[in-house]
Order: structure tokens, then C-alpha cells, then sequence
């Protein structure tokens, strides 16, 4: 063990003998350890519903997307399928057509223009919408609609726009838009709407594993070359997606005030040991310790505290955060919402992030106390110590 | 001629600025040599604490200069100089100085440990050390166990850790009962014999300073020796 190290543990494993050093200390250690862990929880809150709108989105969303470069028809589906096959863990396959048009009720009082795709979740006749369009139209479950193409065809009386009865089955929350439809009907519909036979837009691809989504899509566009352009669910709700790591990121920095408020104590409580110890320095220098070994001291006794303080704080954080999910100790009406219990969850990443921050505030802590340790002069010390 | 082991030449030292400065002394010289044991003495606040700082390299002077074994202090930068305490230079205070938090013996192997020598081996030198003042098993004590005469004892124990060229003692025994008092004087002159290095003591008392090899006596005016190699 370094000699500083080790004078630096005998200063915190003694302070019991100083009351006033060590309830400073104490405080310091404390308030990291309440910061970490309120942070933690935040954290493992908001990562918990975030999970729960992910699984959501990654449920409702095809995981991967190829979609033709340019043109409404991919020019080799067949190509294209057999690229996807190779990526291997995939959970299906499926052609789609998509295209633009109108949404409108019944009676073509309202029309919206809309995005649509084929979905082979739905017969035909069937349509899913977003509340985005089914709140202007005042459309819900059982409503007629009528999706109407942005093309026209030849009858006996003269042009007129084609379109398709649908009977709505279901309406997703959210707006929509972006590269998400704000329709979701059969293919023959689809196809009916895109004025193609055969020919598809794109083919829709679920992976066993969602999380692969962005490594697979960059192999896939890399083998495909410019001849398609390949989205995963998340380029799908960037909308969404930004939100959410804003989101968290804004949490972070806000709770993370209060380890930095926390790192500020430890300041004082460093401080106050310097001053405390100021005649042991000025010995120490007399028997000539350097004054980087000096700071070496308070960067070791910053490191101490905000080693003890995190993993305090980490513990109780992880330790409630399991508990609260494991035992559904916060429970939610779930004809209200979406679960029955507040969900926490907890990622590595997010425990080391909160771990290196709270620990690097610990030793920047550490930084003004260490420096003034270091400039203490031995014959100063000790005669204003006597 | 023999090199001195403390050569002080033309030292100046002054605290505060301006019109509040106080000269504690100027133009003062002082030569030590390899192998002496000499006194210095005075009366209060003439500046015997300071000079032993400044021989000692734990403060610099205004002006003049020093030399340990021939090195100059003011030609060495702030790690160099710590290295120097460290290698030749022993220091025992008038209050101990032990650190409350550290047993006897770990106190006196901090200069082994400040010097890089490894817990282990620092920790069996220690016992000897203490061993050799008299605190044989006394080593795991904290200082708040200890009495008076034990401490001080202990104190010069560290101070002679590294076997340093010159021990500088500031009023060590100004604290002590007369017995005790005798006792780390004993101890020092006995050491003194055994390692041939060079012992400077400040004291007030005129009985000790009279057996040592020579006398500094400080006042107002400046420094002279009494009864040694060569007047200053």
C-alpha cells in the first residue's frame, strides 16, 4: 500500500477519536451515497418505462426496413430477401407496399393526407390507424373510412380517384409520421391504393433480437449497395427515440446536482482536514515527503470518500431499484395504464455511467484541498501549529 | 581543511512585508563541521528556531545561503530538497510531532517509508530504532499512550531512521522534567558517538549547551562561538 494511501485511510479509520472530523466525513460519505442512490433510482425509473414503450415500439414496428432508393417499387426483392436471409437471426419476413394518400370518413366530408403500408396482421377491409387521424375524423374502433390513392382510373363516367372501404380495428397512440405509417391495412388494399400487381415497396424483417437491429442494418446496406436503403425501428420513430434519450439525459444531468452538491461537502470536509492536519504536513515535509506526496494524501482521501460514498449510494440505488420492480411495491391502476406497477429497471451502462461521474465529482472534490496541501510550507506549519 | 557539514553564509530572515516586517536577524554565518556536536543559545525569539530551519532546508532565507555536504540549498528545487531532508537530515522538535494516528513504531519508519523502503522492512528497522532509545516494546503504542520522556524519545528515534549526517534538534528537551530531560540528552550524545554525524541543538538550558563541543550564542547583535574550531 503507498504511504500516502495509507495515511490517508489512518485519517478517515481514526477520525472516531475526533468527533468533529468524523461526523464531517460521515456527512460527506452520506450525502454521495444519498446522491448516487437517488440518481440510480432515477435513473432505473425512467429506464423502466422507457423499456416498457421500446418493447412497445419494437412489438408494433418492423425491426428492419428495405425500402427501394428511389421509386415506390424495390428493383430486386428477390435480391433482397436473400441478403436479409443471410443475416441470420431473423423471426420473419415479410413483403410490404406503402405509398400516400387520403384518409377520409365515409361521407368525404374530412380527408387527411396519410402515409399507408401493408401489414399482414390485417385482412382486408381492415385498417389500423394512429389517433393522429382518427381524432380529426373522428374515427374509432368499428368506424368507415375510406382510404383513397393519390392516382385515378378510368370508369364509364370519366376519371375518378381510387379508393378502398376500411373498417377500423384498431387506433395507436402516438402521431405517427416520420418513417411510420399513419395507416396500416391488408396488401391486396395496399396494393389496390399503390396501383401495383406484384411489385412491393420493401420487405419488413422481425429479428429475434431487436437490439441487433443497427449492426444488421449496416451489414445489410453495405451488401445491398445503393440499390436500397435499409431503416431499423429506430431511424422508424426518431421522433420518439430522440425523446427518450433527451429524456434521460436531462434526468441524468438534473439529479446528478445533487452528487455534484454532495462533492461540494466533501470540498469543505477535505478542506477542514488540511487545516486539521496541517502541523502532521508540516512533519511530513520536515521528514521530506514532497509536496505531490503531500496532495497525493487528499487525492487518496478524495478517492476514499467517493469510493465509500458511490458504492454506498449504488448499493442502496440497485438495491431498492430491484426490490420496487421485483415486488411491484408501486403499483398502478392498469385499466389506466398501460402496466400494473411502476416499473425500474436497471442497465450496466447506466450503473457505470452514474459510477464514474459520482466517483470523477469525488476526486475533482478533491482537486483545491490536494493543491493547498501540497503548497504547505514545513517551518509555516509547524509554527502555526505550536 | 575538513568541509563543514552546515556551512550558513550571510543569512538574512525577516517575517511580514513592509512596514509591519520584523528582522529577526541579518549577515548571520555559521560553519559546522563533520563530527560536531555544538549548542545554540540565546534568549527567547533572538531567532534559534529560525536559523535551525533554515540549516535545516525546511525554510529559505531572505538573502545568504546554506550548504549540507557541500550541496546549496538555494541551488536545489522543492523535490530535490525534500530528498535532502530526507537522506541527511534528521529533525527532532521540542513537542514531539509524533502523528496522533500512527503507532511508535510506525511514526519512526515514515522517513524509511517517505524514502521508498518498502512496509516490511521499514517496520523491522523501526523496532530496532526504538530498541536502541529505550522503547523496546513500546513500539505499538499510540503517542496519547505514551508520557513525556517516551514521546521525545521516540521522536529522536525517528529522526535518526535514515542514519542522517546532521540531527537538528530544537529545544528537545524543553518540555521534560529535569530526569528525562537528561535522559534524551544522554541519548543524543550517545548516538552523536555512534554515527559520527553532526548534532546542532538549540536550547536554553546553559548546563547541557556547556557539554556540548562548541556554543553559538545568539543575540540582537549576531552569533559568536565559544570554546570551538573557528569564531563567526
Amino acid at each position: 500500500m503507498p504511504l500516502e494511501l495509507a495515511i490517508a485511510w489512518r485519517y478517515l479509520a481514526s477520525s472516531r477519536r475526533r468527533a468533529h472530523v468524523a461526523l464531517v466525513s460521515a456527512i460527506s460519505v452520506g450525502g454521495l451515497a444519498v446522491g448516487v442512490a437517488a440518481l440510480v433510482l432515477s435513473i432505473a425509473l425512467l429506464t423502466g418505462f422507457q423499456d416498457r414503450i421500446r418493447e412497445r415500439l419494437a412489438r408494433d414496428t418492423p425491426h428492419l426496413l428495405v425500402g427501394p432508393a428511389s421509386g415506390a417499387f424495390l428493383a430486386d426483392p428477390a435480391g433482397a430477401a436473400r441478403a436479409l436471409a443471410r443475416l441470420g437471426g431473423l423471426e420473419s419476413v415479410t413483403s410490404f407496399v406503402e405509398g400516400r394518400g387520403w384518409l377520409a370518413d365515409a361521407e368525404y366530408r374530412t380527408a387527411l393526407p396519410v402515409k399507408f403500408r401493408s401489414s399482414v396482421a390485417i385482412v382486408r377491409g381492415e385498417a389500423s390507424v394512429t389517433s393522429a387521424v382518427a381524432g380529426p375524423l373522428g374515427a374509432g374502433r368499428g368506424t368507415s373510412v375510406r382510404a383513397v390513392a393519390n392516382r385515378s382510373e378510368l370508369t364509364p363516367l370519366g376519371a375518378a380517384p381510387v379508393s378502398v372501404p376500411l373498417r377500423i380495428t384498431r387506433v395507436l397512440a402516438g402521431p405517427g409520421g416520420g418513417g411510420s405509417p399513419e395507416i396500416e391495412l391488408s396488401l391486396e388494399d395496399a396494393r389496390a391504393l399503390a396501383g401495383s400487381a406484384d411489385a412491393i415497396s420493401g420487405l419488413a424483417a422481425r429479428l429475434r433480437s431487436p437490439g441487433s437491429a443497427a449492426a444488421d442494418a449496416s451489414r445489410l446496406a453495405a451488401e445491398l449497395g445503393d440499390q436500397a436503403v435499409v431503416r431499423t425501428w429506430i431511424d422508424l420513430n426518431p421522433g420518439l427515440t430522440f425523446a427518450l434519450r433527451m429524456e434521460k439525459a436531462l434526468i441524468f444531468v438534473t439529479v446528478f446536482l445533487i452528487v455534484v452538491v454532495a462533492a461540494l461537502n466533501v470540498v469543505s470536509d477535505l478542506a477542514l482536514l488540511v487545516v486539521e492536519k496541517r502541523r502532521d504536513l508540516g512533519v511530513l515535509s520536515t521528514l521530506g515527503a514532497a509536496g505531490g506526496s503531500l496532495s497525493k494524501i487528499y487525492w487518496w482521501l478524495g478517492g476514499t470518500i467517493g469510493l465509500f460514498g458511490t458504492a454506498a449510494g449504488a448499493g442502496i440505488g440497485a438495491g431498492l431499484s430491484w426490490a420496487l420492480d421485483r415486488f411491484a411495491l408501486v403499483p398502478l391502476p392498469a385499466d389506466v395504464y398501460l402496466m400494473s406497477h411502476v416499473p425500474f429497471a436497471l442497465h450496466a451502462r447506466d450503473l457505470a455511467l452514474v459510477v464514474g461521474f459520482s466517483l470523477s465529482a469525488a476526486m475533482a472534490a478533491a482537486i483545491l484541498p490536494a493543491r493547498a496541501a501540497g503548497r504547505v510550507g514545513p517551518s509555516e506549519a509547524l509554527r502555526l501549529s505550536r | 581543511m575538513t568541509e563543514p557539514a552546515v556551512r550558513a553564509v550571510a543569512l538574512s530572515k525577516s517575517y511580514g512585508a513592509g512596514a509591519a516586517a520584523v528582522r529577526v536577524f541579518e549577515g548571520l554565518s555559521i560553519d559546522v563541521l563533520p563530527g560536531e556536536f555544538v549548542a545554540v543559545v540565546g534568549p527567547s525569539g533572538c531567532g534559534k528556531s529560525t536559523l535551525l530551519h533554515l540549516l535545516a532546508g525546511i525554510d529559505s532565507p531572505d538573502s545568504g545561503f546554506v550548504e549540507i555536504d557541500g550541496q546549496r540549498l538555494s541551488s536545489l528545487g522543492a523535490r530535490e530538497r525534500a530528498k535532502l531532508r530526507n537522506e541527511k537530515i534528521g529533525f527532532v522538535f521540542q513537542f514531539h510531532h509524533l502523528l496522533p494516528e500512527f503507532t511508535a513504531a510506525e511514526n519512526v519508519a515514515l522517513p524509511l517509508r517517505i524514502g521508498s523502503m518498502n512496509r516490511a522492512e521499514a517496520g523491522r528497522r523501526a523496532d530496532e530504532i526504538l530498541a536502541r532509545v529505550g522503547l523496546a516494546g513500546r513500539g505499538s503504542h499510540l503517542p496519547g499512550e505514551m508520557s513525556g520522556g517516551e514521546l521525545q524519545r521516540a521522536a529522536v528515534g525517528r529522526a535518526i531512521a535514515r542514519r542522517p549526517r546532521v540531527l537538528f534538534a530544537d529545544e528537545p528537551t524543553g518540555n521534560l522534567d529535569h530526569d528525562n530531560a537528561e535522559r534524551v540528552f544522554a541519548l543524543l550524545r550517545e548516538i552523536h558517538g555512534e554515527s559520527g554525524g553532526s548534532v546542532i541543538l538549540v536550547t536554553h538550558d546553559r548546563d547541557l549547551a556547556s557539554r556540548c563541543d562548541k556554543i553559538f550564542t545568539m543575540s540582537p547583535q549576531g552569533i559568536e562561538s565559544i570554546g570551538g574550531n573557528r569564531d563567526v
